[in-house]
């Protein structure tokens, strides 16, 4: 038998099998070349890689299908991460929204360029050069022109209404992808005779969800009452209680007579008969089959003793 | 004669080769052998022989001097092989050619099929061909793989109506059983012989020995062919531990969904929760952000660094 194999982490390698939009190449006036950048994930808070395309015009963010046992052929080669990474387009307002958000605790209006700072993550203010940013502000913030020069203050009632739209959208995009919804279906191969259109809920939540993938849990469960949602409750509330035992005055007696089963009688009556179904299965080679049993029973641990 | 053509058209599959039908064993009882070669080696196909001829005719038979095959050399076997072609009037053949690809491919799958099975199905298969091509078998004579009492109930099971005897060393007691193993043994080493290697090998090095894993001259050869990524050529039972063992030992080590892996560890590699964690309350606080499941369901992530 040959010893069981140890798997070492993958280690960082220089090649990526990567999927991405045209795009982000696609621009020759603009000589910056699109570049990876880490900035903060509006959801965790934490670093998350972005790809910013050529001329930082646009913003794409990163995702990596990864699993278990898998490896590429590339051309002749070897590559041990079998990761497919995704480099698709995305609405920079999620990244720019709680930089808006925290300078509006303020409650003044600001100029964007002086809101959307971080030291940790200094490419941020890049974000302010995509095409899209300056124009559609206005979903996110109330605007104020002085002379030449713009202000922004963050308004929760115009994001709302912003993200309510993207949920929207949402649902238009996974109703057309046919993308099971339903609480019940949890795998993605799993495809429902039954058409769900008339779960128009479900769809909702479910594209509340994603939506929530890009924006703060304090932001996903407003937006949840904004789309008349209830928040549903966690398994630990809806668990059932616990049973108590009754107590009574009674006492205590057991309900059935095991003893027989001790007596000699019980012991001497030849086993039951067994099905054909039961007979076939006896037959079953099982040469090299481990019992049943073996897969209960802690393996190294219970030598040692 | 025999034409191995067919089977070195595309040698990563198997092959059946069988010679004309007598017309005799049409009409008369007929007794059948069956025999195999190369069943122990590393390298190469494995061959699946069966022999038949009329009952009456087993004198003549006799008279060939067939015997069994691992006594004799290999100018003998061929020489013995002609004269059962010659004896074509009376005497029929059928082979079936295991790959080594497919010997590899059947023991190693996910479902494993191992080499008894696999032998027990083939032969079936060849005493099924001959009964299809209307030879009138009567009886049937096995060189047994495992034990003989209980392959010989299989095998009367499958064909009532025919007598079966399965013993060790059918190859010596009955002369149809030696001219089948002769038939799988000419074969098996005319393949070996002739292989074609379709891996871009260049010169191939073709001194490897009897094939057997404990041939030095094999092992050598082994050693020399192993490619760490890809460890060897179709040529090579890579289902033979001696194989495994040095593709571990000196190859990439490669990671398959079903290899074993302790318990514990796999367990969290995978990130699968303890049956325990789902009868306790969740502790407080412990509530992280959670990926939404249309992410996690199609295994997409993001990532903090490349």
């Amino acid at each position: 038998m040959a010893p069981k194999k140890r798997r070492t982490p993958n280690t960082q390698n220089d090649n990526w099998v990567v999927i991405s939009a045209d795009s982000i190449i696609n621009s020759t006036k603009h000589n910056s070349d699109p570049a990876f950048l880490r900035m903060r994930n509006p959801s965790t808070d934490e670093a998350s890689l972005y790809v910013l395309g050529s001329g930082d015009l646009q913003l794409y963010e990163v995702k990596a299908f990864e699993e278990d046992f898998h490896s590429w052929f590339v051309g002749q080669t070897v590559q041990r991460d079998g990761r497919l990474i995704f480099v698709t387009p995305m609405d920079p307002l999620y990244l720019i929204l709680p930089y808006l958000i925290k300078s509006g605790r303020e409650g003044k209006f600001q100029p964007v360029d002086q809101v959307v700072k971080d030291e940790d993550f200094p490419a941020c203010s890049r974000l302010l050069s995509c095409t899209r940013s300056l124009a559609s502000l206005h979903h996110i913030a109330e605007e104020k022109e002085v002379g030449s020069q713009k202000f922004h203050r963050y308004s929760q009632d115009r994001t709302m209404d912003w993200l309510k739209k993207k949920v929207e959208r949402t649902v238009v995009a996974l109703k057309k992808k046919n993308v099971c919804v339903g609480e019940g279906v949890k795998s993605t191969t799993y495809v429902r005779v039954k058409s769900e259109s008339d779960n128009q809920e479900d769809y909702l939540r479910y594209a509340h969800g994603l939506i929530s993938d890009y924006i703060s849990a304090d932001l996903s469960k407003a937006l949840l009452g904004h789309l008349g949602l209830s928040e549903l409750k966690s398994p630990k509330e809806t668990e059932p209680p616990s049973k108590k035992r009754k107590l009574s005055d009674k006492p205590v007696e057991a309900e059935e007579d095991y003893t027989k089963f001790n007596s000699a009688d019980f012991a001497r009556k030849p086993p039951k008969k067994m099905t054909a179904a039961q007979k076939t299965l006896a037959k079953v080679d099982k040469s090299g089959m481990k019992p049943m049993s073996s897969f209960f029973s802690p393996k190294a641990k219970a030598e040692k003793k | 004669m025999m034409d191995l053509n067919p089977f070195e058209a595309d040698n990563s599959v198997s092959c059946r080769l069988a010679s004309q039908i007598p017309e005799v064993c049409r009409t008369e009882d007929c007794c059948l052998g069956v025999d195999e070669a190369g069943r122990g080696p590393v390298l190469g196909p494995m061959v699946y022989g069966i022999c038949f001829c009329p009952i009456s005719k087993n004198q003549e038979l006799k008279d060939l001097k067939v015997a069994d095959s691992k006594t004799l050399t290999e100018a003998e076997r061929e020489n013995l092989f002609q004269k059962l072609d010659e004896a074509k009037s009376y005497v029929g053949w059928a082979l079936d050619v295991l790959s080594p690809n497919v010997i590899s491919t059947s023991m190693l799958q996910r479902t494993k099929y191992n080499l008894n099975a696999l032998s027990h199905d083939t032969a079936i298969g060849l005493i099924q061909f001959a009964l299809d091509s209307g030879v009138q078998v009567k009886e049937v004579f096995v060189d047994t793989v495992g034990p003989a009492e209980k392959y010989e109930q299989k095998l009367s099971h499958l064909f009532p109506g025919i007598e079966v005897t399965v013993r060790p060393k059918a190859d010596s007691l009955f002369p149809v059983v030696s001219a089948a193993s002769i038939c799988a043994k000419v074969a098996r080493d005319r393949a070996v012989e002739r292989w074609k290697f379709t891996e871009n090998l260049g010169e191939v090095d073709t001194d490897y020995g009897s094939g057997y894993p404990n041939d030095p001259k094999t092992k050598a050869w082994l050693l020399k062919y192993l490619d760490p990524v890809f460890g060897y050529p179709q040529f090579v039972r890579f289902s033979w531990s001696t194989a495994q063992t040095l593709m571990d030992s000196q190859g990439v080590s490669v990671h398959w969904d079903d290899d074993e892996e302790d318990g514990e560890k796999a367990a969290k590699r995978q990130n699968n929760r303890s049956m325990l964690s789902y009868f306790s309350a969740p502790a407080e606080g412990e509530k992280t952000h959670q990926t939404h499941r249309f992410f996690t369901d199609r295994r997409l992530k993001s990532l903090n660094s490349l």
